[in-house]
This record gives structure tokens, sequence and C-alpha cells, in this order.
């Protein structure tokens, strides 16, 4: 066991754990941000997608003694133009079915915008490809983060 | 005018005894409405705030359909509420809530596509019986005839124009009889059905604070991790260093978990070869962490044995499936005409295919998980992804001798569900761990062990023989569909019984009722028994049934030398509805047209019926495929459906959209095989599910009705696996029989 003092959503905050407990487990069970999620444990589903110093990573793989001073982001406290523009367009396309990968989806297409402000299908598809979704609700994720990015034009 | 219930009149809070609402939409979020405003019960569905808010009962599990939504825009309309003024609360315990699909005890469950259908009129009935009480409340305080009354949208307005609002009138309401025959809107009159209605969770999903089952977080819970034994029938045999784990941090106990009396092993649905109960066949670590009991369980040295069917493998189940298709002994489903007798005779012209599909896993991205707490006062109240309420109590109940009214139930949102979280063995073993330890306990099987155990969808295997007529038409057609009977290893009563021998319909849906004209026609079945878990999964038996259909259908209309569309009008021109939506399919593809020379099209259709003939939802599909890159895609999916009434064409189509993408995972990737007793996959890498990359362009074609609302959750996954594979075939002269396709057959 080990004490941590983290950065999560602009907080510090002090957690008491195993160095090698993954970042997604830290937010979900020591400090009950449960919007990351936990789908496979292995960085093959995205569900727990956050970002670190602003880029966007896999929770479940990161042990909490390799994050250092990196500063996290997550689903709760995701802000900005790009996080209002996605999650507005999320809403006015009623993306989510279930919802459970909603957040990892909507983290990686934040990501995407910050990075590409007019993404192309090509763009999107590299982008989110590693963003499961079991509902299979891409066709409307595709629409969402095509308005997102008008959105940001205008 | 019947009295049909008395109303409780609840103060201060619009959770009853038995019907509890779940904080499901924000965490931590007040259970009863905002203000500490008396909350009145108007019916088992409605509760009106004198602060105006109305909370609306749904008994529905959301598991990403839109009942969360859906089944709510159906009260409030009739209700002629204000849809901005509406709240939704998961209920349970009350007969109003359950249902049934064909002949079993009503029970809560949300599945076969039968929600919307089913509660369409019963919600309507109990939310217009709601509104008259209201109406009359307002008549009775104006001294007026209800006749002079009207509604609109949260008040009753009175001839001269006064208005009363529900919230004023709510407590008078609650106290008068409710009719059991209330007089229901026209469809003209309908304000919210039949509307694209946003959804209601839509916000919460997007931000993150939808409450799952895995987010659920109980005072002075515990977490377990849990390994199960890798055979189907295998126990623990030893546990070699369970002192030495208990001293890590955090470790509380360490749990051995009885195997679980549920699914195929049913007393009285039980497959003869599978042990009899009880053994140990799980084991969990409780800690204060998850990831402390996780590593706490990878370090637990356990030994388990195989059972008596540790030799269950897939070069097995090959051996028996092909030796059933070809084997003396069948059921006959159905026999029109003299099928036998003419494929007999005309031997040297019998067209045959035979096709196979595996057993495959349900995957939801959210791995099972529950949070339960069993009480020392023998009561247990259990916290989770529910699809099946009452299933679940009855579960726990048998488990660890407690009355199945002693069990509450709160149902959360669901990370995806697809048939799996019926079935409530990972509710049980919470309970099982919460009893040992004496304290609430959230259980999470990791991916791997949610694959691994699983309850599959069926194997399935088809062998179709036909002859054609002059005109190349069939004349006769015989199809044997074999495989692992999921009515008889889960649900014997649903099977039907002939003189010789029982055989299950989801074996052969979308077959033995299928809608082609055939003079002569033959199915049969073969159960091959297993001792592999099963149970429904979305779209049940028509996702192999309807593969082999419609690929042999494709494959007598190429022997005719006639259009696969044509082919199909001709021998369904006696049924207009299917003509409908084949027609509609083709002229939104543009079927008769030429296209373009990198492009190729598979057409297919089905009739979906649902269990117990409770509904016709029909669907046709047009895929195009496209060759880019040395490779063929399928790019585009034209769908046309006749769902009925559409109480909801947003989510409707989200399901159509939804539905084609599943399908594309089923017929391009899923497939579990077995070794030594148990399943061979485990994540991800090798159980991949259908990426963003790989998905087509969807274009929905819904066709107006005035049929009452049809199932639809299902529906149109079946259909496109046939026409993928007839699109290949026409693309690269290759068969494709076998599900799910090689990704070999996709080079061009």
């Amino acid at each position: 066991m080990g004490t941590f003092i983290i950065d999560v959503n602009g907080t510090s905050r002090s957690v008491d754990v195993d160095g090698d407990t993954p970042l997604l487990w830290v937010l979900r069970d020591n400090l009950g941000l449960t919007g990351t999620k936990f789908g496979c444990g292995i960085a093959l589903c995205g569900a727990c997608t956050v970002f670190v110093d602003g880029r966007p990573l896999r929770a479940c793989s990161l042990p909490i003694s390799a994050l250092g001073s990196g500063k996290v982001t997550t689903i709760e406290g995701v802000s900005g133009t790009e996080a209002v523009a996605v999650q507005d367009a999320w809403v006015a396309r009623d993306v989510p079915q279930c919802g459970y990968c909603q957040s990892g989806q909507i983290m990686s297409a934040v990501a995407l915008l910050k990075e590409i402000r007019k993404p192309t299908d090509r763009d999107i598809d590299l982008a989110l490809n590693g963003n499961l979704c079991r509902c299979a609700t891409y066709v409307r994720i595709r629409a969402a983060i095509h308005d997102a990015a008008r959105a940001l034009e205008d | 005018m019947q009295p049909i219930s008395r109303r409780l009149v609840l103060a201060g809070s619009a959770a009853g005894a038995a019907s509890f609402l779940v904080p499901v939409i924000v965490r931590s979020s007040p259970t009863a409405p905002p203000g500490g405003a008396a909350g009145y019960e108007i019916t088992d569905w409605i509760v009106i705030a004198t602060s105006e808010e109305v909370t609306l009962s749904l008994s529905q599990p959301e598991v990403g359909q839109g009942s969360y939504t859906v089944l709510p825009q159906i009260l409030a309309d009739e209700l002629d509420a204000d849809w901005q003024r509406v709240k939704v609360r998961f209920v349970t315990g009350k007969d109003a809530y359950k249902i049934a699909f064909k002949n079993e005890a009503p029970a809560q469950k949300e599945g076969a596509s039968m929600s919307t259908t089913v509660f369409y009129k019963r919600l309507r009935v109990a939310a217009a019986a709601a509104r008259e009480a209201l109406v009359r409340a307002a008549a009775e305080r104006w001294d007026v005839a209800v006749s002079q009354c009207r509604t609109e949208k949260g008040f009753v307005i009175g001839a001269s124009g006064e208005r009363l609002s529900y919230g004023e009138l709510a407590p008078a309401a609650a106290r008068l009889p409710l009719s059991t025959k209330p007089r229901l809107k026209e469809q003209s009159q309908f304000a919210l059905i039949g509307k694209p209605v946003p959804r209601l969770d839509s916000r919460a999903k997007s931000t993150g604070r939808a409450v799952f089952g895995i987010d659920v977080a109980i005072p002075g819970m515990l977490n377990a991790a849990i390994r199960m034994a890798p055979s189907f029938t295998g126990a623990i045999v030893a546990i070699r260093n369970e002192a030495e784990i208990l001293k890590r941090p955090g470790v509380h106990a360490v749990v051995r978990i009885a195997a679980v009396a549920v699914a195929n092993e049913e007393p009285g649905s039980q497959h003869p070869k599978i042990t009899s109960l009880p053994r140990h066949n799980g084991v969990c670590v409780v800690a204060d962490h998850f990831w402390q009991a996780k590593r706490a369980l990878d370090a637990l040295l356990v030994e388990f044995d195989s059972g008596t069917q540790g030799d269950l493998s897939t070069a097995k189940i090959d051996v028996l499936l092909q030796s059933a298709l070809d084997g003396e002994t069948a059921v006959a489903a159905v026999n029109i005409g003299t099928p036998k007798e003419i494929l007999r005779d005309k031997a040297g012209s019998v067209i045959e295919r035979r096709f196979v599909l595996p057993h495959i896993a349900h995957a939801p991205l959210e791995p099972v998980n529950a949070t339960a707490s069993y009480k020392e006062d023998g009561t247990v109240e259990v916290w989770g992804s529910i699809q099946a309420v009452t299933a679940c109590q009855e579960a726990i109940a048998k488990a660890v001798g407690v009355a199945a009214d002693a069990v509450t139930v709160h149902v959360t949102f669901l990370g995806g569900s697809f048939g799996r979280k019926i079935v409530p063995d990972y509710v049980v073993q919470a309970v099982q761990a919460s009893k040992a330890v004496g304290r609430p306990v959230k259980l999470i099987r990791t991916r791997e062990q949610d694959t691994q155990h699983d309850v599959f969808r069926p194997n399935a295997a088809g062998r179709l023989r036909a002859v054609l007529d002059e005109q190349g038409y069939p004349l006769a057609v015989h199809a044997r569909v074999a495989g692992q009977s999921l009515f008889g290893a889960t649900r014997k009563s649903w099977l039907d019984q002939t003189p010789e021998g029982a055989w299950d319909e989801s074996m052969v849906d979308g077959i033995y009722n299928q809608s082609y004209r055939l003079p002569n026609f033959l199915v049969e079945t073969v159960d091959t028994p297993l001792p592999i878990p099963v149970y429904f999964m979305r779209s049940v038996g028509s996702t192999a049934a309807v593969f082999f259909w419609e690929s042999f259908i494709s494959e007598l209309a190429s022997h005719a030398g006639v259009d696969q569309y044509l082919y199909r009008r001709n021998l369904l021109n006696a049924d207009p509805l299917a003509l409908r939506v084949l027609d509609a399919v083709a002229q939104a593809s543009g079927w008769a047209t030429t296209w373009a020379s990198h492009l190729f099209r598979g057409i297919a259709y089905n009739c979906y019926v649902g269990r117990g003939g409770r509904f016709k939802t029909y669907v046709a599909e047009v895929v195009e495929l496209e060759r880019v890159d040395g490779r063929f895609r399928v790019k585009r999916v034209f769908c046309a459906v006749d769902p009925g009434l559409v109480v909801n064409p947003n989510t409707l189509v989200a399901q159509i959209e939804g539905g084609i993408g599943f399908a594309m995972t089923t017929a391009l990737y899923s497939r579990i095989t077995f070794s030594n007793g148990g399943a061979d996959q485990s994540n991800f890498f090798d159980y991949p599910l259908l990426t963003i990359d790989k998905m087509p362009e969807v274009v929905p074609v819904v066709l107006p009705s005035d049929r009452a609302p049809q199932g639809f959750g299902e529906v149109v996954l079946a259909p496109l696996a046939p026409a993928i594979a007839q699109a290949v075939l026409q693309a690269t002269g290759r068969r494709l029989d076998v599900m799910p396709f090689p990704d070999a057959a996709f080079a061009s």
C-alpha cells in the first residue's frame, strides 16, 4: 500500500492503494467517479477512456504508480468548447442506447475534435475504432461528431 | 363503472413499500419528489405531486431499447400530462407489472421484444382511467357534468375556460374509483404517441451520471471477484493457499460459491447428463476494493476438476451435429403434402445445402455484476443490471432459503443485456458472498469470467433439400435443423409436443412459420443435448434459421435463373404485408436499376413472429457490398419494416441501426469454441465486436401501419447474414454456409 496524491478533474486527491492498482479502479472505488466504466480490463474496449494531461488513455491499463503528476480528466470533469459541443450533439442525436460505453466514446470524440477541427469519416474511424459499442450506436456517433464539428465552426 | 383498486395516498414520498424507486438517473438523487411535496398515487403507474410533478412508473428494465422513454410516453399521452413535468421511476412488486410471453406464469421481466406490444394497451387504459378520475374530481369541484370538461397538458379545463391543475386535483382524484373501461383517445388525438420524442436518458448517459449496476454503492459494501470452474460440470477440489491469501491487505474472505440452479440447470428442464446439485463451482475473494479482490483471486491456487463432461469439445459437437442432420431420428414440426415422396422420387434433381453456426456469447459491454445485502432478519436486497425481476427473486429465494417476497430487487440501467441479464446466476453469487461475510457485497465478473461463463446462444446446423417445379419454384422442400435445443435445456414447458416427440420452435423460427408458397413442406428438428449453459439471445433462433432459410431460397432462385427479389415476390404473392416490405426495400435500394460495377447486392426477407404468436413484424433488407482496396465491405444496408403503429420513430430507427450493427458482429466475428469441458474465448481479442470503421450506412424505411405496435428490438437481425452471403456469392462466387463468415471470403 502507498499514498498517492493525484490530480483529478482539477482537484488534488489523496488515495491509499497498492501501486499496481489501475487508475480505473482508483477513480471508481476510491473516488466514487463511476462515469468511467470497466469493460475489458486490457485496453481493448475503450469504456474506461480518460484524459491524462489532455490526451486520451485507457484507465484500466495505467497503474496508479505510473501516473506521476499527470492531470486526470474524467467524463465528470471534461469541459471546454469541444466537450460541450460533443455532449450537446450526443443528446441532440440521442446517440446512447444502453449508454454504458458512451463516456469512453465521448472522451475519444472530444480528444479527436481537439486535434482535428473538421474530421473526415476516416479520421473518425481511426480515432474511435478502439471504443466498442455492443448496441452498435456507431451511425449516430459518427453523425454526432460531424454535428459537433459544425457547431465548433460557428 | 367498477373500481379496480383503492389507492394508497402517499404523504411525502412517492416510494411506497411495494413499488420502490431506484435512483437510476443521478447518483445520490432524492427518491421523493422535490420539496417534500405529497405524491398521490392515482394508479399503479401514476403518482401526481401537488408540486405538479408527475411520476410515471416503469416496470420494464431499460437495456438500451428505449423503454425508459417509450412506455412513459404512452402513459403521458393518454393522461394528457405535461411531458416537461414528467419523471420516471423504476417499480416492482405489483401484479400489474407482470407479463407472460407464452404459457408461463406471469412475471416481471423484459424480453422477447414484448414490452411495447404487451404494455401499449395496459398503460393506455391505466392512464385514461387516471385522466377520467382527474376530470371527475374537477367536475365535482365545479359541480358540472364531466362531459363539460376536457384535459390538456396537466390541466382539466371547464366549459368557460376555468382551469384546475392535476396537482391541485390529485388528492381528490386519488380517492375516486377507477374505471376499468375508460374511453381511450382516438389516434388523431395523440400528442406524444407516434412522435420522435427525445430519449429521457440521453443527457445522463452522455455525462457519466446514469447509474448502472456496476456503479451501485451501498454503505458498508465490500467488493468481490469470482473465478468459476473452467469446465461447465466442474467443481472445486481444493484451495491451496487460502490462509496466505487472507493475510493480504484489504482481503476479508475467500468464499466457495455453490453452483446456481438457473438456466438449463432448472429441475425438470435439466439435461440428464448434468450432475446433480449442489456443488461448489466457483470461488470468490471479498475485499475492501475490487482490485484487491481481483489480485488476491489471481494469486489464489484453486484446483478444479472437470466433472462428468470434461471431454466436451467443439470437435465432438461438430460430429454430433452432422450425424443429427443425416440420422434417422427427427421430430417433424411441419409436414404438408407429400414432401418425402417427391424428394425420393426425384432424387436426381434434389438441390441440397448444409449450414452450421456455433454457440455465441452475449458480451454486454457491462460485464455481469450485482450488489447484494443478505440481512440477519432473513430478507435480501439486491441492486443491479437485472432484466427479469421475478426470476431473480425466485432464484435467490431458492439458493439461500428465504421467501421470494423477502427479496427486494432494485433495477438500475443495464449496460447491455441482449437476453444475458435475464439469468440471475451472477446475482445469486453476490447474495451467497454477502451471506458468507455478513455485509453487503458487490460482485463483478471480469470480462474473461463474463465470456467463459455466459449462458450462450445455442449452436445450430441445417440441411435443406428441395425439388423445383417446371417454372423453377419449390415443389417440395425439406428443412432439418439440429442443435442444442434452447427450450429443451431451459424451458421444457415451451416445447411443442407431438406423438413422435417434442420440438423446439426457437430452432426453426422463421422456417416452420415461413411465408413462402410451398405445396409440399417438411420441417424437422433434432435436439443434440449438451452440458453447455444456454439461454435466449437477441433474435434467438431466427439468426440461425433465417440464415439457413433465406440462403437456401437464394440458392433456389439461382437455380431457377430468376432475380432474387422477383423470385421472393412470386412466392409471397398471397401475403400483401410481406410484399409491401419487400417492394419497399427494393424500391429504396434501386434494386431494379443497374448498379455500379464495384457494387454487389443481396436481399432477404423475414416475418418475425413473436413468442406465442403475440406479434408479427415484417422485415426486408438489401445489403450493398463494395469493393475497396482489394476487399469487399458491407457499405450500406437498406432495411424496410412494418412494425405496426410506431410509438416513437426515434427509438425505433435506433433499433434498426443498432440491430444491423449487432447482426454484423454475429455474421462476421462471433464464435465460442469448447475444449476440456469449457469455453475457449475470454476477451475481445478472441471474441471481437464490430468497430465503427466496419459499420455500414443504414437506410431505414418504416412503413405506416394501422396495426397495433408489434415487437421490434430483435427483428432486424436475422435477414442481414443471408443478404450479405448472397452479395458475397454475387461478388466472388463463394458460398458462405458457416457463421461467422471467414475473413478470407471478403478478399476480392
